[in-house]
């Protein structure tokens, strides 16, 4: 049975009525209210005056005041105008239990503007800035070049970087309200009053301290790294024993693709490269291999830039950031290296040595960033082993094989030592990650028992394969400390 | 020359920068970015739950709505909203909204568009059919809380007296069926007694089955403004977020509650701490009350209750020192299998001790969905409009006078509810379901069945925002509905506060307001001229006015849609001669405006409450004692099935099946994404569970996955499941409080194994 729109005279009317909005009640009155509503509400919730030497402003969370609604999170994100799926604060639960019965308490937090902040230390084009007299740690969204090294180096998770924009924000205390006597989204949408700013005793120098940190909370990563500000205070008090409610749910990271490509090709390259040149090899293949190899890494990099046409900045944050010198050193190496090969005699052998040696220093420099974000993954041996043992396996592979089998299987003995199931590493690796795993031990064999015979384009590309998918583990399988979270959320 | 090359190195400006910059907004916001400076503001009321909160919707440049904020002016949430206001605007632009009508293909079994006038012909042919086929009574609907007052009006007169069905019924059954029997039978008329000031007025509170932290977190919030150091007793299996912001916990054993109450009332009579007076002017029945409680001494009702006679004796002693004592309660108490005589203990107790009627007192029932108070008052459903009843004649001629329609369309029968409906389907009784704004496919109780039962029928019309739930996906007819913010209406909040929703968004494609497919169906069904008035949503307040004169629930002093606007909803009862001291009280409110951290120190706040002269809505004015004994629950941990399964709230960002929730990025991210159990930490150290593990819940009806999340929050022995996934009523028990028919979410038994492919 079709009926057409003709027969209902009344369908017309409706559809056209539904398309049209009510004209607002008399509120356009309102434009006149400049002054907020909310005032007298949080005017006990803001510090009457700026913070004096030594002071710097920071989040206090009344823990007892807090119920659990979240409203600080969308608040925020309203009245912040953020993107759909960004949020600037995060919630989650502790559990435990106190004097014998159970506890819970939700956990609100935001950026936590640190007095030595890791997300400024490591920025390689100093994006981020500590304001020098509130001590709120504000990103420069024009500056920042979205490596997300920041994302790497905060051990809140507090950086979050946008695909829309390229690069990464996050809170900034609404320092633009606080300038104006107005209270931070959160602390204007809470119905408890849990959050304020207050003023907390700082001192300052080339790496900041909070003076007293004991009211940072104790399930949360320490804060003898970065020094948050964030208080966290309960009249009750809290157990001693407090459990994340996501600490056995370890989430699986980002592999960061351009990385694993930058980091395991410019290490083979100069692997390959310092095999040609200083070992004695004449293998104009190898050696014209390993150049490539090398620019193929270098180049990766800019892949992982959400915004490279910015990275001529790059150099402006060497003095503290790794990342910055890396990009740097490896980018001397990349034009010495070439320069070296381009250029004829004697003069084109010594550029070539000191491209070398500046790719040593560059995957130097490379290992840095990674050690020097405290991951536990990271921070140790296995960023030595790993990245090193790419280089020396590659200077070795073609002149000294039954070395590069050696080392070879020394490394993968390295690496499985991440697979203990108690940890972080072995749960991922053994769980979500066991298809990647299995892959980059599968490749690994495969070279091996190829190795039997002679080296071939074949053993090197599984190894090169293999030592591609060990570097994704690295990073996918990383430990990445975070406030605590809730639990039921996706690994 | 150092500023420009500082300016070239570091970028302190440019568009991404400004993207964040502030700016003084007006409209009392303070400062926004740009990106959401409004040019209007318009209010409205949020459409999640029953709290009803104002909300202060920011209009753009076309007059449509860029963003929310809660309302500072208005006497709910005064300034304060929690994650799903927020976020109010953003499941309407979900890319999954239904935009045409949608009907099944049968050759390919899928849903293909259609335009309007088809999907209607279709409805009002299929539905004719199977009622010549079948008889008239071979169609039923099943429809929501969520929509405003005239829209539920609408469809149950158009349903009842236009189409000639009579069986229908409303998701409010899974959730406020429970209060509005226990209401009408000890008070004479379905009638919440309290006002939100009551929360800071008490110095004695208890709140049962109840996790307002989360569920509720605004009236929370006027909790914590009380300002005289309440003492606040949570009673609830679980330690929730609100046990845990309480002063006490009392920890009851699954379905122990009406042990427990009769244990207090009875320690109150043995101590003597009743309020004779009160109860010899304004009660009947204390003299029956008193000899049936005999038996419930603290000791005999200790073991049931799962709470030692010594704790009894000292919440008993708690009322009685209490100055205002106030019982809250929520879907603990009101989904069970003996529900209504649970929330009627809590009634006697606030009766038999006075505490009613005066500041901070009350048996209070804290409503759900947000508009479930319109449903239970005019959705013509189980009462005539205006809580009248179907079978008394003189009922049935005062509304065919007020709506001008002939008598005998009105029918003399009361249907039957949600779970008789589902029986009627089984039994072939059904052929014909329309299912407005809700998703039983989801949320019915053991629904298995109901999956089940979709072969059954012979049409299933779903009305809905979005063709994607459950329910929509099986169905054969999907109708496009706009959603909250497309349309106008009204809804009535947990302490009877009429409010005005408004129209702030165009509606997506050719989705039509629910009113407005209601009058196509209406016209198609030739009924158009016994619906001649009922022309807009405002014009059917009108009617509701009229139908709510003399009633207890009399709203006629209310003018219009734009008084309820500019005072900020008003509570009824609002006869004419209320209308002047309520605008009066009005004034003084804005006049003198409070801060939330003032607490409640305002003289003249305009909140009222019920029953402040002992006069109840009964025949003879007097309220009345119910009771009976306990009953066991129909099922019981035992060996296959060694746990209690509860079910409830998860998270404040998760608003029921979550079709509406599930659509925001940010209320997503403050919920867990999958289904969860939560299991005390004994039980799951004895089966070698470990949180993050996956586990197999299952019960006699149906086995779910779920993540297991090891907590002390939970006893050993109970587990508990949120409800807001689909997977959790496959395992729910189908049984039903005898009185409310309420199913009882919260007690059924399962078994917890380690997850085995």
């Amino acid at each position: 049975m079709v009926a057409s729109r003709d027969t209902f005279p009344l369908l017309a009317e409706l559809l056209a009525d539904q398309q049209r909005l009510q004209t607002p009640i008399a509120r356009f009155s309102d434009l006149a209210a400049i002054t907020p509503a909310l005032a007298p509400v949080y005017r006990d919730l803001i510090p009457l005056t700026a913070p004096a030497p030594g002071e710097q402003y920071a989040f206090e969370v009344d823990l007892d005041a807090c119920s659990g609604c979240k409203a600080c999170v969308a608040g925020c994100h309203s009245l912040n105008g953020l993107d759909e799926n960004e949020t600037w604060r995060d919630v989650g639960v502790v559990l435990g239990t106190q004097a014998g019965h159970p506890f819970q308490q939700t956990i609100t937090s935001a950026c936590h503007h640190c007095a030595d902040p890791a997300c400024m230390n490591g920025c390689p084009v100093l994006a981020y800035e500590k304001d020098p007299v509130t001590g709120i740690v504000r990103h420069l969204d024009d500056q920042c070049i979205g490596c997300s090294y920041c994302v790497l180096k905060c051990p809140y998770d507090v950086p979050k970087y946008s695909e829309r924009l390229g690069i990464v924000r996050k809170c900034d205390m609404c320092h633009g309200r606080l300038a104006a006597g107005e209270a931070p989204a959160c602390v204007q949408a809470c119905p408890t009053h849990a959050i304020r700013i207050v003023k907390v005793p700082v001192e300052n120098g080339p790496h900041g301290r909070v003076t007293d940190t004991t009211h940072f909370l104790a399930a949360a990563p320490s804060p003898n790294y970065t020094q948050p500000t964030t208080r966290y205070v309960s009249r009750r008090g809290l157990p001693k024993k407090l459990v994340a409610a996501d600490t056995a749910t370890p989430r699986a990271q980002p592999a960061h693709w351009p990385l694993v490509f930058l980091l395991v090709f410019t290490q083979i390259g100069a692997g390959l490269l310092a095999a040609q040149v200083f070992g004695g090899a004449e293998s104009p293949a190898v050696l014209w291999s390993g150049a490539v190899f090398f620019a193929l890494g270098v180049g990766a990099s800019v892949a992982h830039l959400g915004q490279p046409l910015r990275a001529w900045r790059i150099f402006l944050g060497w003095r503290k950031s790794w990342l910055s010198r890396e990009a740097l050193v490896l980018g001397a190496a990349a034009g010495a290296i070439a320069g070296g090969l381009a250029l004829p005699g004697e003069g084109g052998e010594r550029l070539l040595q000191a491209g070398i040696l500046a790719a040593f220093a560059g995957i130097f420099c490379s290992a840095m960033i990674y050690v020097d974000t405290r991951r536990r993954l990271w921070a140790g041996e296995q960023t030595w082993v790993r990245m090193g043992g790419t280089v020396a396996i590659a200077a070795t592979w073609w002149t000294l094989p039954a070395l590069a089998v050696t080392l070879l299987l020394g490394k993968l003995i390295v690496e499985m030592a991440t697979l203990a199931p108690g940890s972080i590493q072995g749960k991922l690796q053994r769980g979500p990650l066991r298809r990647l795993c299995f892959g980059r031990f599968a490749f690994a064999a495969i070279a091996l028992a190829s190795m039997t015979t002679a080296p071939s384009a074949f053993t090197f590309a599984m190894f090169v394969t293999g030592e591609l998918l060990e570097r994704a583990l690295y990073f996918r399988a990383v430990d990445a400390p975070k406030m605590p979270g809730m639990g039921g959320q996706p690994k | 020359m150092t500023i420009v090359v500082e300016n070239l190195l570091r970028a302190r400006s440019g568009p991404m920068t400004s993207e964040l910059v502030l700016h003084p907004a007006q409209f009392g916001l303070g400062r926004v970015p740009a990106r959401v400076r409004p040019l209007g503001t318009v209010r409205s009321t949020c459409g999640f739950c029953a709290t009803g909160c104002g909300l202060k919707v920011h209009l753009g440049a076309d007059g449509a709505a860029i963003n929310v904020s809660p309302d500072t002016d208005y006497p709910v949430n005064l300034g304060m909203a929690c994650p799903k206001g927020w976020e109010a605007l953003t499941p309407l632009r979900a890319r999954d909204r239904a935009t045409m009508p949608l009907v099944r293909d049968p050759s390919a079994d899928r849903l293909v568009p259609t335009s309007w006038p088809t999907a209607i012909a279709t409805f009002v042919s299929r539905m004719k059919a199977i009622q010549a086929r079948h008889g008239n009574e071979a169609i039923a609907f099943l429809s929501t809380g969520q929509i405003p007052t005239e829209e539920m009006a609408f469809l149950g007169a158009l349903f009842k007296f236009g189409m000639g069905g009579l069986h229908c019924d409303s998701n409010t059954r899974q959730c406020m069926a429970t209060a509005h029997v226990a209401y009408k039978q000890s008070f004479g008329f379905d009638a919440p007694p309290y006002t939100y000031r009551d929360f800071e007025e008490s110095d004695v509170m208890f709140f049962v089955g109840a996790n307002p932290a989360i569920a509720h977190p605004i009236l929370w919030q006027r909790v914590m403004r009380n300002p005289h150091r309440p003492e606040i007793v949570v009673i609830d299996p679980r330690r929730t977020e609100t046990a845990m912001a309480a002063t006490r916990h009392v920890a009851i054993a699954p379905k122990g509650d009406l042990w427990l109450f009769y244990g207090i009332a009875h320690e109150l009579i043995a101590h003597g701490a009743v309020d004779e007076r009160f109860i010899a002017s304004h009660t009947s029945g204390y003299a029956e009350l008193e000899t049936f409680l005999a038996d419930y001494s603290p000791e005999v009702c200790a073991e049931p209750s799962g709470v030692p006679a010594s704790t009894i004796r000292e919440l008993a002693t708690l009322i009685e020192r209490g100055r205002a004592v106030s019982f809250w309660w929520t879907m603990g108490v009101n989904q069970g299998h003996e529900s209504t005589r649970v929330a009627q203990s809590l009634i006697n107790l606030a009766l038999m001790t006075g505490n009613i009627g005066r500041p901070g007192t009350g048996a209070n029932s804290i409503t759900g969905q947000c508009n479930a108070m319109g449903s239970r008052l005019f959705a013509n459903v189980t009462s005539l409009f205006g809580g009248r009843a179907f079978d008394k004649q003189a009922d049935r001629e005062e509304v065919a006078s007020i709506l001008e329609v002939p008598e005998q369309v009105i029918p003399s029968r009361a249907s039957w509810a949600y779970d008789q409906i589902i029986d009627g389907i089984e039994s072939g009784a059904i052929r014909g379901l329309w299912v407005i704004a809700t998703n039983p496919a989801h949320s019915w109780i053991n629904h298995g069945r109901f999956r089940a039962l979709r072969e059954k029928l012979e049409v299933l019309v779903v009305q809905d925002m979005y063709a994607t739930s459950e329910t929509a996906r099986t169905a054969d007819l999907v109708l496009p509905a706009a959603g909250w913010g497309e349309k106008t209406g009204t809804f009535i909040n947990s302490e009877r506060r009429i409010s005005v929703i408004s129209k702030v968004a165009r509606a997506p494609g050719e989705a039509l307001s629910d009113f407005a497919i209601f009058r196509l169906i209406a016209d198609a069904w030739g009924r158009g001229e016994l619906f001649r008035r009922w022309s807009s949503p405002e014009a059917v307040f009108g009617l509701l006015k009229e139908l709510s004169r003399g009633r207890p629930c009399d709203f006629s002093g209310v003018e219009s849609y734009e008084h309820l606007a500019r005072l900020g909803g008003i509570q009824w009862p609002c006869r004419g001669e209320d209308a002047e001291a309520i605008d009066a009280a009005h004034h003084e409110r804005l006049r003198r405006p409070s801060s939330p951290l003032e607490g409640a120190s305002r003289e003249n706040s305009g909140e009222r409450r019920l029953f402040a002269d002992g006069r109840f809505f009964t025949s003879d004015g007097r309220a009345r004692f119910h009771f009976s004994p306990p009953q066991p629950p129909p099922e019981r941990p035992d060996e296959a099935f060694p746990f209690w399964l509860n079910t409830g709230r998860g998270s404040s960002a998760q608003w029921h099946t979550g079709s509406r929730t599930n659509k925001s990025d940010v209320l997503r991210k403050l919920a867990p994404t999958q289904l969860y159990v939560e299991i005390a930490v004994e039980d799951a150290g004895r089966l070698a569970i470990e949180s993050g593990e996956r586990v197999a819940v299952s019960s006699r009806r149906g086995r779910v996955e779920a993540e297991a999340l090891v907590t002390s929050t939970v006893r050993p022995g109970q587990v508990f499941m949120p409800m807001h996934f689909d997977g959790v009523n496959t395992l729910t028990l189908p049984a039903f409080d005898p009185h409310s028919r309420q199913p009882s979410y919260k007690a059924a038994a399962v078994r917890v194994q380690k997850f085995e492919r």
